[in-house]
């Protein structure tokens, strides 16, 4: 019994070590995340302008927006669902590629082109912003001087309604450093036996790629979709930065729309609640993903 | 397992938490760490923010430590170069905003009538070296009669500016700087005609003139200024009893389509889109041989080097002028309203701050300053900022013919905006015609219309 006893005490000391080790994130999370979303959804429910004491006022908020008496909601949301549903298809697609060349073996300098594939990753949203700002300029941007050289018509990029969230999709895509290197691991860890067996069996690169990098790949792809739509729901810096909403609230994301609601007219309680919707969104949209992954997924580990 | 590595575990791991929670607190040591200077009384800290370029950082903070050498109140200034109305909306929101300082003229009027700003009647009316009639008359920001919460912290009134040169060159007379003789609109377009060149050399008026390859637009006016156009033609924001939508009248209609045929029909002025690649020194480098600005442009324009001329606005009905300015203000929340109000007065005055007058960036608040003529050699002749003829085109004709921005006085003006600014978007980059922009916007726009402030 005895030795049992220190064993629980041995156990307790360890856990006691770990929870320390891991108070200072815990209590970040709640005192930073938690927090501050159980006040936001309180607020939500009330008439607060910063400078007055918060009044409740039920649901008011949330029916404002759902009856159509703020102007911006539904052309916010729709403008938010046009760029989530290029940019993750899109994004996807372009990195699993990008990803897939660099794994290549007959590649020479991949170390070189790894990193320049990244570093737009570690380049501030707001300094890549300024960067692209120029290449999209209708006059003077190294865009429209290329379709120029090419006698192509010249587009007004981020200034024209019809433009302006493909080019912010364009720009993005640049910046998948991070989804590319996951990939990339996700490439490495496929068995190396698998496409040998393959191979001795006969099988092309084509019904390589489709019957084990695809399917092996499907829990990677799966976690970039999930956190490729929840970072596309959330997209703000291009907005706040490149654009304002503009031209004619063409790119007023949803985001952009929360920070002007909150911190330009000031009505907090009306963008806690329009923040709300957008949580429960995307949590919508994660948790219709996840039933859909049973039937494509493939975990090795299941088998 | 080591008993020696699992107490240094533990050790480590609460040190972290500590100093992770201590971080938060770490400013605290500050007033302390000052105190006890003045001896006796408790020192008095004010916390001053204000935006504004490095020229205007510099002379507010100078002006802000003369006061405290005066009066040996402490200020702590606060600049906020970028996202100022964020930080004030989270200071406030805190409840730890400044005491006194700038404030965008919406959040401003919105705030004073939440009663989170203070009313400085009462300090007007009991300080016995402060008279309000030797500030302008149109400078206050007023809530409603008898609770007024700050003036303009500067005057800025518009007036063309130009090249000389180019002018000079083309043969064009140059603006005149009396209200009287101001160009009417057709001259004024068959001027920027003349200015206007195609990348062959060929004027605007040529029958072979190019559109399309600009090289040198005849005059810049930004789509932000097109106030100064509507009040010339008779128009305002609202209309005069404070009920109806001002720019969807025939007037404002008029002016606006005004602005909009200068960059779609006489091909004079630059699109939006090709204002963006418009350097700022756009004047200077000869892309624009005459533009529409604020008071402020003329600091940056002292500092390039071409020949500075000022005139009068063309008009379309009247000779006037916009006068624009955001208010500083106190806020309620302030522990120290006299010594506030102390400096208040203080930067209100244009000595203390005189580099930033005799610089370009802003206009006097005192009146004396545009009748005294040692007053006024003091800031608006013989320097760079202030080239010959600003003491008519811009000094006389400001508060002569100054007409408030909407901003001092418009109820609810940022909401309103967030309506009418993608609406007329579709004015200046010519899909719309001004009318059926703004008469369609305008069911939008009258549920949010409140009337004017300070009547």
């Amino acid at each position: 019994m005895k030795i049992g006893g220190i064993h629980i005490q041995h156990k307790r000391r360890i856990a006691m070590a770990g929870i320390l080790f891991a108070l200072p994130s815990i209590l970040g999370l709640m005192l930073f995340v938690m927090l501050p979303m159980l006040a936001s959804l309180l607020l939500s429910f009330t008439d607060y302008r910063i400078v007055n004491t918060p009044k409740f006022i039920g649901l008011a908020n949330y029916i404002r927006l759902f009856d159509g008496t703020d102007p911006y909601f539904y052309n916010s949301l729709w403008v938010t669902l046009k760029y989530v549903i290029l940019r993750v298809p899109l994004g996807l697609v372009f990195s699993f590629m990008a990803a897939f060349l660099l794994n290549m073996q007959f590649i020479r300098g991949k170390s070189v082109f790894r990193t320049i594939f990244y570093l737009p990753s570690i380049v501030p949203a707001v300094a890549s912003s300024m960067i692209w700002l120029w290449l999209f300029s209708p006059d003077l941007g190294l865009f429209n001087s290329f379709l120029e050289a090419l006698n192509l018509p010249t587009l007004n990029w981020l200034y024209s309604e019809q433009t302006v969230v493909p080019s912010i999709v364009l720009m993005s895509l640049w910046g998948m450093g991070s989804t590319i290197i996951i990939f990339l691991a996700g490439l490495q860890g496929v068995p190396r036996s698998l496409y040998e067996a393959a191979t001795v069996d006969g099988a092309g690169a084509l019904r390589k790629f489709q019957h084990i990098t695809i399917p092996m790949m499907t829990p990677i792809i799966f976690f970039n979709l999930i956190m490729g739509s929840i970072g596309a729901f959330q997209v703000f810096t291009e907005a706040l930065i490149m654009t304002q909403g503009g031209p004619n609230n063409a790119s007023l994301f949803y985001n952009y729309y929360i920070y002007r609601q909150a911190f330009q007219f000031g009505e907090m309680g009306q963008a806690s609640a329009i923040a709300w919707i957008l949580f429960i969104i995307i949590l919508l949209v994660t948790v219709i993903f996840f039933r859909t992954s049973k039937s494509w997924v493939f975990y090795e580990s299941e088998v | 397992m080591n008993k020696a590595k699992r107490v240094a575990g533990v050790v480590l791991s609460s040190v972290l938490t500590i100093s992770l929670l201590l971080s938060g607190c770490s400013d605290s040591g500050g007033p302390e760490a000052q105190g006890g200077k003045n001896g006796q009384k408790e020192p008095v800290t004010l916390k001053f923010s204000f935006w504004g370029d490095t020229i205007e950082k510099k002379t507010v903070t100078e002006a802000l430590e003369r006061f405290e050498q005066e009066t040996g109140i402490q200020v702590e200034p606060m600049h906020v170069p970028a996202d100022y109305l964020t930080k004030m909306t989270t200071m406030v929101a805190g409840n730890v905003a400044p005491d006194l300082g700038y404030l965008s003229s919406g959040a401003a009027l919105s705030w004073g009538r939440d009663g989170k700003l203070l009313n400085l009647t009462p300090f007007m009316e009991n300080d016995p070296d402060f008279k309000k009639e030797d500030y302008l008359d149109q400078i206050w920001y007023e809530i409603e009669p008898g609770n007024i919460i700050g003036m303009s912290t500067a005057v800025e009134g518009y007036g063309l500016m130009y090249n000389k040169d180019l002018l000079l060159e083309a043969g064009v007379e140059l603006p005149p700087t009396d209200a009287n003789k101001a160009w009417d609109w057709d001259t004024f377009v068959e001027y920027a005609k003349k200015l206007t060149l195609d990348d062959q050399g060929r004027n605007a008026l040529d029958p072979n003139f190019n559109p399309d390859k600009i090289r040198q637009f005849g005059l810049q006016y930004d789509p932000y200024n097109m106030m100064a156009a509507v009040v010339s033609n008779g128009g305002n924001f609202l209309t005069e009893d404070g009920k109806g939508f001002g720019l969807a009248q025939p007037e404002a209609i008029e002016a606006i389509q005004k602005l909009a045929d200068l960059m779609y029909v006489h091909h004079v002025s630059p699109t939006p889109l090709q204002t963006k690649n418009m350097p700022d020194t756009a004047l200077q480098t000869k892309k624009v041989a005459m533009t529409v600005s604020g008071n402020w442009a003329l600091q940056a324009f002292a500092e390039q080097d071409f020949n500075l001329g000022v005139g009068v606005l063309p008009k379309l009905k009247e000779s006037n002028t916009l006068l624009d300015g955001a208010p500083t203000v106190i806020f309620k929340s302030t522990k120290h309203p006299e010594e506030a109000w102390l400096l208040y007065k203080y930067m209100t005055d244009p000595e203390s701050v005189l580099p930033l007058i005799e610089g370009g960036l802003w206009m006097p608040l005192k009146k004396e300053w545009y009748t005294n003529p040692e007053l006024i050699n003091k800031w608006a002749a013989g320097n760079k900022a202030h080239p010959e003829g600003y003491t008519e085109a811009f000094m006389k004709q400001t508060i002569e013919n100054g007409f408030r921005t909407p901003g001092f006085e418009v109820k609810n003006l940022d909401k309103i905006n967030a309506l009418v600014t993608p609406a007329l978007d579709l004015v200046w980059t010519g899909k719309q015609k001004a009318e059926e922009a703004l008469k369609g916007v305008e069911p939008k726009v009258l549920p949010l219309i409140e009337g004017y402030y300070g009547r």
